[in-house]
């Protein structure tokens, strides 16, 4: 199979990716950008873009319910330390390694 | 957004994979059919609950992830079917990231139950569904327990069931499992389930994974490739997922498909990385999602109020888990959990002492002298009454830990320790195994030992495990409260609150020493689900508190009674010499003879109003009486071993009474208040029979407040406890590490303990 129609058939992640992007603006810059969970600044809702690091990293949060595409709240952001993110049903708490890992745009 | 569709296709039944009719074998009954079920979800849906509701069993349900780490079994009948139920670890998905995953699924493949009954928890349908889209490829006959209808009705959303079980092709019954609505249904469909074979169905993962998985499949069939254990497909997608234990079994297996399977995934993932700059596992669970999405979205889930965007539980997080008024909350929270534990617990403690009290003087007055009844009143009256009259202080220990266990408020408490943890080398998850140990005072450092399972990296979890016996377990909370009740009586709760804080403090700094020297390593990360705040259910609490109170009663009835004794016999044995009593006995009969007949007849009788004389008849008297048995107590094996170690222990304030206390609390740390009850009795013939241990110890010369904060110390930081000890080398693999802990804690309190007296008494 050729690269081009392996890439049609599975853009949906790349589609995510792209799909981030073009929000609403966040912290008055005039556009959105991608940026570790552990930077987020302010509470608040925030659409998941892109898990990185360690693959197992990936796929346990995965089966946590955390990946891209997913809208989470962010209920207290701690800069660096210990933070809460409300995903669908559940709170999660996520710690500084994987925050640093998670990829997020603010809407 | 461009989905997958919800494709899912019978595949053909291997051969393999047909119901074992080997149970029958082991259970050496062929004719009788008990079905074996098991329970599976992802942590916290309700399994140990539902378990507890079928099987009418007591199995320790939490308001916290991963409380079942093992799976238990456990029988029920149903309309004459029996049905032989297994509950299992929680766990987010079957690809072996811990130990609970490893478990469960080592447990479906080995066991092969004939029904497996996946609780879904219904306020969060979503991911609860990534598990069961493992199972259906697993391929293990599925009913779906749809658990907490309640709580998702409250949350506004509303579940269609028939339109699930269409769509999945699995049955799904709604249940509340707390209150058991709805799991006779559940239990019938699960039983006609049960004839299923096992039938894997699958779930497209795109173009190019599929075809990768084929190819795979071809390879896995073709060599037999772990058939036997899982279906081919199964196998294939775990590879592409990179599951460590299963590419360890299949190098086991066979080292040459292993070794194209991986290079055929190693292909695979090397190209998606470079194409979508993604793993296959984030493709997979792209996928998984996708299926589950478009099966949610065909009517199976509708949101009926648009309820506040946070629910309740958040709002709630938000204050509490604040960084400044959470610690504050937390604090007063357990401040207030003391206060009030001290202030109920009052009264029916002293009733209590007052009935082991009368309960001596009763056998003091009906008993004939003999070693049978010093040993009724110093071992088993003296020993076990100190231990049982503390039950209503611990039942109120128990109880306020359980409404903060059930309520979910623990949950945030780990939360908001985790930065705390981090700081002195541990972890997120060592918050609570210290809890269980003991943390709020009243818990066991043996469950708290093996709770440390949940921690993933070995060094931070040998230091867990060697510091939560630092906690204040409820068999040194008699004791703290007994030194805080006899010599700081005006503050109780806050003293208590404050040995707390230092067990904590002491905890933590012990376990950064163990970091920097001998458990040097990286800290993990912490992920973990806060559950939502519940209502604890009367009935759970009450369950609870019992169940735990009710092993403090038992194991003061069998163990520490029978430590008691064995204590007491090395405290009367070997007797003083015959000539050694027939001088005491002399030296009584030189007084008596001295005085006239009456005054001897007033002083030996019951009556208090009694002449001067014959007063100081009766002083002189127990004089001598206490005089002999402090020699007898002296003069016997435990008085020897105390008297050894007195040198020593003076300089900790400790005489040699206490010593004896102190040794005896290396087998058990409840024995430390038996024998000093037995020591101080049998060595105290003035004190009244009936006189508390409490007061003993307040009128003794010996004994002030900087000699019980300086035991107080010594017996929070001591080697734990000889069943603590057994468990620690079962968890940590070595008995080195046992032997560490006993020396390492007892000369660490001993030195604690020391600087304390020594100060104190300089201070005054
Ligand atoms: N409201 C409500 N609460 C429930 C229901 N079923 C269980 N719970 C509560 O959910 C919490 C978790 O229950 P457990 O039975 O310990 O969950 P588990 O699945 O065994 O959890 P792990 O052993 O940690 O995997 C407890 O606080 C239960 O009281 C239900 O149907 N409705
Ligand atoms: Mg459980």
């Amino acid at each position: 199979m050729n690269f081009r129609k392996f890439h049609r058939k599975c853009a949906c992640l790349a589609d995510k990716v792209r799909s981030c992007v073009p929000q609403p603006p966040c912290h008055g810059h005039g556009h959105a950008h991608i940026a570790p969970l552990s930077e987020s600044c302010r509470s608040g809702r925030l659409r998941i873009c892109k898990i990185t690091g360690d693959r197992k990293l990936c796929a346990r949060m995965a089966s946590l319910g955390v990946y891209p595409g997913e809208e989470a709240e962010l209920l207290c952001p701690e800069n660096g330390a210990q933070c809460l993110l409300k995903l669908q049903g559940t709170t999660l708490s996520l710690d500084s390694h994987t925050t640093k890992n998670i990829l997020v745009t603010e809407i | 957004m461009r989905r997958p569709p919800a494709v899912m296709v019978a595949v053909v039944v291997h051969r393999q994979h047909v119901p074992l009719k080997n149970k029958q074998k082991r259970d050496n009954q062929p004719m009788t059919q008990t079905i074996h079920m098991a329970l599976a979800g992802n942590p916290n849906a309700g399994k140990t609950t539902l378990f507890n509701t079928l099987t009418g069993s007591r199995q320790h349900v939490g308001n916290y992830p991963g409380i079942t780490v093992d799976y238990k079994e456990g029988f029920f009948t149903h309309k004459n079917q029996e049905i032989n139920l297994t509950d299992l670890p929680g766990t987010y998905s079957l690809t072996a990231y811990s130990v609970e995953e490893v478990v469960t699924r080592d447990y479906l493949v080995n066991e092969k139950p004939q029904v497996v009954i996946n609780i879904i928890d219904a306020s969060n349908l979503e991911r609860n569904l990534y598990l069961t889209t493992q199972f259906l490829e697993l391929g293990c006959p599925l009913v779906i327990a749809l658990n907490m209808i309640d709580v998702a009705k409250d949350r506004g959303i509303a579940i269609n069931p028939e339109k699930l079980a269409v769509l999945l092709g699995v049955p799904v019954a709604p249940i509340i499992a707390r209150s058991g609505k709805g799991t006779d249904i559940l239990i019938d469909q699960a039983v006609g389930q049960s004839g299923q074979q096992w039938q894997p169905r699958d779930i497209s993962y795109g173009e190019d994974l599929d075809a990768a998985i084929m190819d795979m499949i071809a390879l896995i069939t073709e060599e037999k490739f772990l058939t036997g254990i899982y279906p081919p497909r199964f196998t294939a997608i775990k590879y592409l997922e990179h599951d460590d234990q299963m590419l360890k079994k299949g190098q086991q297996e066979n080292s040459l498909t292993a070794d194209i399977l991986e290079e055929k995934v190693t292909q695979v993932s090397d190209h998606l990385l470079k194409t979508m700059d993604a793993y296959p596992e984030a493709i997979i669970a792209d996928h998984r999602y996708g299926f589950i999405k478009s099966i949610l979205r065909q009517g199976v889930q509708t949101q009926n109020f648009d309820t506040d965007r946070l629910y309740t539980s958040d709002k709630i997080d938000k204050v509490l888990t604040n960084r400044l008024l959470g610690p504050v909350f937390m604090c007063l929270v357990l401040f207030g959990l003391y206060q009030l534990t001290f202030s109920w617990s009052e009264i029916p403690v002293s009733w209590l002492e007052s009935f082991f009290g009368w309960l001596g003087s009763q056998a003091e007055t009906l008993l004939p002298d003999g070693p049978v009844k010093s040993m009724l009143i110093s071992g088993v009256i003296h020993g076990m009454g100190g231990v049982l009259g503390f039950v209503p202080l611990i039942m109120f220990m128990f109880l306020g830990i359980a409404i903060l266990e059930d309520s979910g408020y623990l949950a945030r408490v780990a939360f908001m320790m985790d930065r705390i943890f981090r700081i002195f080398g541990l972890h997120g998850s060592s918050v609570m195994p210290f809890i269980i140990s003991g943390g709020i005072a009243g818990g066991c450092a043996v469950p708290g030992v093996m709770a440390t399972r949940t921690l993933r990296s070995p060094k931070e979890r040998l230091a867990t495990i060697l510091t939560v016996p630092f906690m204040n377990c409820g068999a040194k909370v008699p004791v703290i409260a007994l030194l805080i009740g006899a010599f700081f009586s005006e503050n109780k709760a806050m003293y208590m609150f404050l040995f707390t804080l230092i067990s904590w403090v002491v905890a933590l700094l012990a376990a950064k020493f163990l970091r920097l020297t001998v458990l040097k390593g990286p800290a993990t990360p912490f992920v973990m689900e806060l559950p939502p705040y519940r209502f604890p259910t009367l009935q759970g609490l009450a369950i609870h508190t019992w169940e735990r109170t009710w092993q403090y009663i038992k194991k003061a009835g069998t163990v520490i009674l029978g430590i008691s004794i064995l204590l007491w016999a090395m405290m009367s044995y070997p007797e003083l010499s015959a000539a050694r009593k027939a001088d005491f006995e002399q030296q009584r009969q030189l007084i008596s003879v001295a005085v006239s007949p009456a005054i001897l007849a007033e002083s030996s009788s019951k009556s208090d109003a009694v002449s001067e004389e014959a007063l100081t008849l009766r002083q002189k008297i127990s004089l001598i009486n206490r005089q002999e048995s402090e020699q007898a107590l002296r003069h016997s094996l435990a008085g020897k071993v105390g008297l050894t170690l007195e040198p020593i222990s003076t300089l900790a304030g400790f005489e040699w009474r206490t010593n004896i206390a102190l040794v005896g609390g290396f087998a058990a740390k409840e024995v430390i208040i038996s024998t000093l009850g037995t020591a101080y009795s049998m060595g105290d013939v003035k004190a009244d029979a009936s006189d508390s241990l409490g007061q003993r110890l307040t009128t003794d010369p010996n004994w002030n407040k900087v000699v019980a904060v300086s035991a107080l110390i010594f017996i929070m930081f001591y080697a734990p406890c000889f069943v603590t000890v057994v468990c620690i080398a079962k968890e940590a693999g070595h008995w080195g590490w046992s032997l560490f802990s006993i020396s390492f804690n007892t000369i660490f309190a001993f030195l604690l303990a020391t600087a304390v007296y020594q100060i104190g008494i300089r201070i005054g």
